[in-house]
């Protein structure tokens, strides 16, 4: 059993493309979803039994290329894959319907996608993951652009050049690394960080936080977000706020702790991330734009995850997996709903909400907007907890007020958004949902209430996973060698 | 006359000084440029000034390529080649996502014939 696996499969299956959309018709559909859910049992058959281990590539690690797999890695690689299952079994139902135009190409861009978001979160070198971080970006560019008509391009264009600036500023990052360090591998660079002049190291770690905080949709650097997920479809947005952005945030907090282990930058990092949030949450106050509202949602859900991780200890990155957890699902939940009701009522104001008329979606969405709010029994509450109480006690009391009155900014628009679901009134035709799309709702819904009701199922294992995160240590003579 | 130039200090500075100037020029243009395409060689002269910028900070005068030939059979005086490999394949994704955007660029054009930024307004409404 190799972790390579993981990156390799989805990028071999994504060149084979276009052979196996000679096989038929479905051919390229059913066989990446078979893919998927291989990697799906590989990864869960792995959440059993692991203990960290690292992949070599053909040359030892200090030159060479390597994969590590641990606990945390391993909540990213088995999360990624089984939002990327849930994703091809909905457009497996969705396809019959509202296929997308040129199937073949869409399963590339969904397997390239896959393949760099699991190496951004596996590579242990920093070029890695700038290739990684690359490949994410062009896939997701293009994912955004897909429909091809002006609103979508516009997303796209936008998408495109605030990444094409993001990785200018990474580069710059990582040559500095190199002339200054002379290796490439997160180890080596890691050992020697602290050695470095302080005027050199500042600048490493403000070219870092500008190149990725485009990426991780930190405050002044968001501009673009919103435009993105109101431009592309909505289903592909579920993939950006359930997967890339999860990835781009794993691997920034990951470079954080190994390069800065004591945590210079951390007052600063958890106060960014909580003004985001509150910015984010003001500005969806006024959105009537169903899809702009949940991007705004999700920017304000991810500054809590950053704010959460910017803490550096472990209960606190144990509430922000909680949260990255919580969130992903229910923004897939949220996001497919999006897709049934665009195909159906064509209309994304907030007030086709009135008008939706189908009780399982509006149930459905319900618990997803619960669990993002925080509301006890589902899993957002959880995260959301464990993060507030980390605040207290660290005593960050400014943060944890921003972060309470961003909650209840988020609150008001998600009831005013629940009233209008709730509200009597003139309903349009009924809104049918296939089997199988039913099937993925459930499924994921009742994951949010299991979770919320039953936290200790996977809070030990999360814990593991915070503490592994932390230990730069272990992580570097894993790497090199004691 | 110009021997002095020779030196690596020189020529550090040089490069650094130079570079960082293209890197100025390229960012400049990206916050004060509205058109598309304009927007996209300020983003290449960045991304080109931080090449030549690695590059000459880690060439090493008088060394050579890092190749076993012409009776050498020792890896002395070789020059790093890892910085060399490393760009390569970052010009490579350079150029991808050039050609990418400018696509996106020319569709954009076809269908609303709009090239300036600030009147890129299907979203937003």
């Amino acid at each position: 059993m190799s972790s390579v696996l993981f990156v390799a499969l989805p990028l071999l299956f994504g060149f084979a493309t276009p052979i196996l959309s000679r096989v038929g018709k479905n051919g390229v559909v059913y066989s990446s979803t078979l893919m998927q859910m291989f990697l799906l049992y590989l990864s869960f058959s792995l959440l059993s039994s692991s203990s960290s281990h690292v992949e070599i590539i053909s040359i030892a690690p200090p030159l060479g290329i390597s994969f590590i797999l641990n606990k945390a890695s391993l909540f990213f690689v088995a999360l990624f894959t089984f939002l990327i299952t849930i994703f091809s079994l909905y457009y497996i139902s969705h396809r019959k319907i509202d296929a997308y135009e040129n199937e073949t190409k869409f399963f590339i861009l969904l397997n390239m996608l896959l393949a760099s978001s699991i190496g951004l979160v596996l590579s242990s070198d920093i070029f890695n993951i700038y290739v990684f971080f690359e490949i994410a970006g062009i896939s997701a560019y293009i994912l955004s652009a897909y429909k091809k008509t002006p609103s979508a391009l516009e997303a796209g264009l936008k998408y495109l050049l605030t990444g094409a600036v993001a990785s200018v500023f990474l580069i710059f990052a990582i040559a500095l690394i190199y002339i200054n360090i002379g290796s490439l591998n997160l180890a080596v660079i890691s050992q020697n960080f602290e050695t470095l002049p302080q005027n050199i190291k500042v600048l490493i770690s403000i070219l870092l936080l500008i190149g990725f905080g485009f990426k991780v949709e930190i405050f002044p650097l968001n501009f673009w977000v919103t435009d993105v997920y109101q431009g592309s479809t909505s289903l592909v947005n579920a993939l950006f706020s359930g997967i890339v952005v999860k990835a781009y945030l794993f691997v920034f907090f990951h470079l954080l702790y190994l390069f800065l282990p004591s945590g210079e930058f951390s007052v600063f990092l958890i106060y960014l991330g909580a003004m985001s949030m509150l910015v984010a949450e003001i500005a969806g106050l006024k959105q009537s734009n169903l899809k702009r509202l949940f991007a705004y949602s999700s920017l304000g859900q991810v500054a809590l995850i950053f704010t959460a991780f910017a803490m550096g200890n472990s209960d606190a990155i144990q509430g922000a997996l909680f949260i990255v957890f919580a969130h992903s699902v229910a923004k897939m939940i949220i996001f497919f709903a999006l897709t049934s009701i665009e195909k159906e009522y064509k209309s994304f104001d907030i007030k086709v909400l009135k008008e939706l008329n189908s009780p399982f979606l509006r149930a459905i969405m319900l618990i997803a907007m619960l669990s993002l709010l925080g509301i006890p029994v589902f899993a957002g509450f959880v995260g959301k907890f464990l993060v507030l109480k980390a605040l207290v006690v660290d005593g960050m009391l400014t943060a944890l007020v921003i972060i309470v009155f961003a909650s209840l900014l988020e609150s008001i628009y998600y009831f005013k958004l629940a009233g209008f679901m709730f509200s009597k009134g003139e309903k349009k035709e009924v809104l049918t949902v296939s089997f199988t799309q039913k099937f993925v709702f459930t499924l994921l819904a009742l994951l949010l209430i299991i979770v919320g009701i039953a936290p200790f199922l996977i809070s030990s294992f999360l814990h593991e996973a915070s503490t592994i995160m932390l230990d730069s240590k272990s992580y570097i003579d894993m790497l090199v060698g004691v | 006359m110009f021997e002095y130039l020779n030196q690596p200090e020189v020529i550090k500075t040089i490069v650094t000084i130079g570079s960082m100037t293209l890197f100025f020029i390229g960012l400049f243009g990206l916050l004060t440029q509205k058109h598309l395409i304009k927007f996209f060689i300020s983003i290449t002269i960045m991304e080109t000034s931080l090449f030549l910028l690695f590059i000459g900070l880690t060439f090493k005068k008088d060394f050579i390529a890092p190749i076993l030939t012409n009776g050498q059979t020792t890896f002395s005086n070789m020059n790093d080649p890892i910085p060399h490999a490393m760009i390569l394949t970052a010009i490579v994704i350079g150029m991808a996502v050039l050609a990418l955007g400018v696509s996106f660029a020319i569709e954009y054009y076809k269908l609303t014939g709009k090239t300036n930024i600030d009147e890129m307004t299907e979203l937003r409404h």
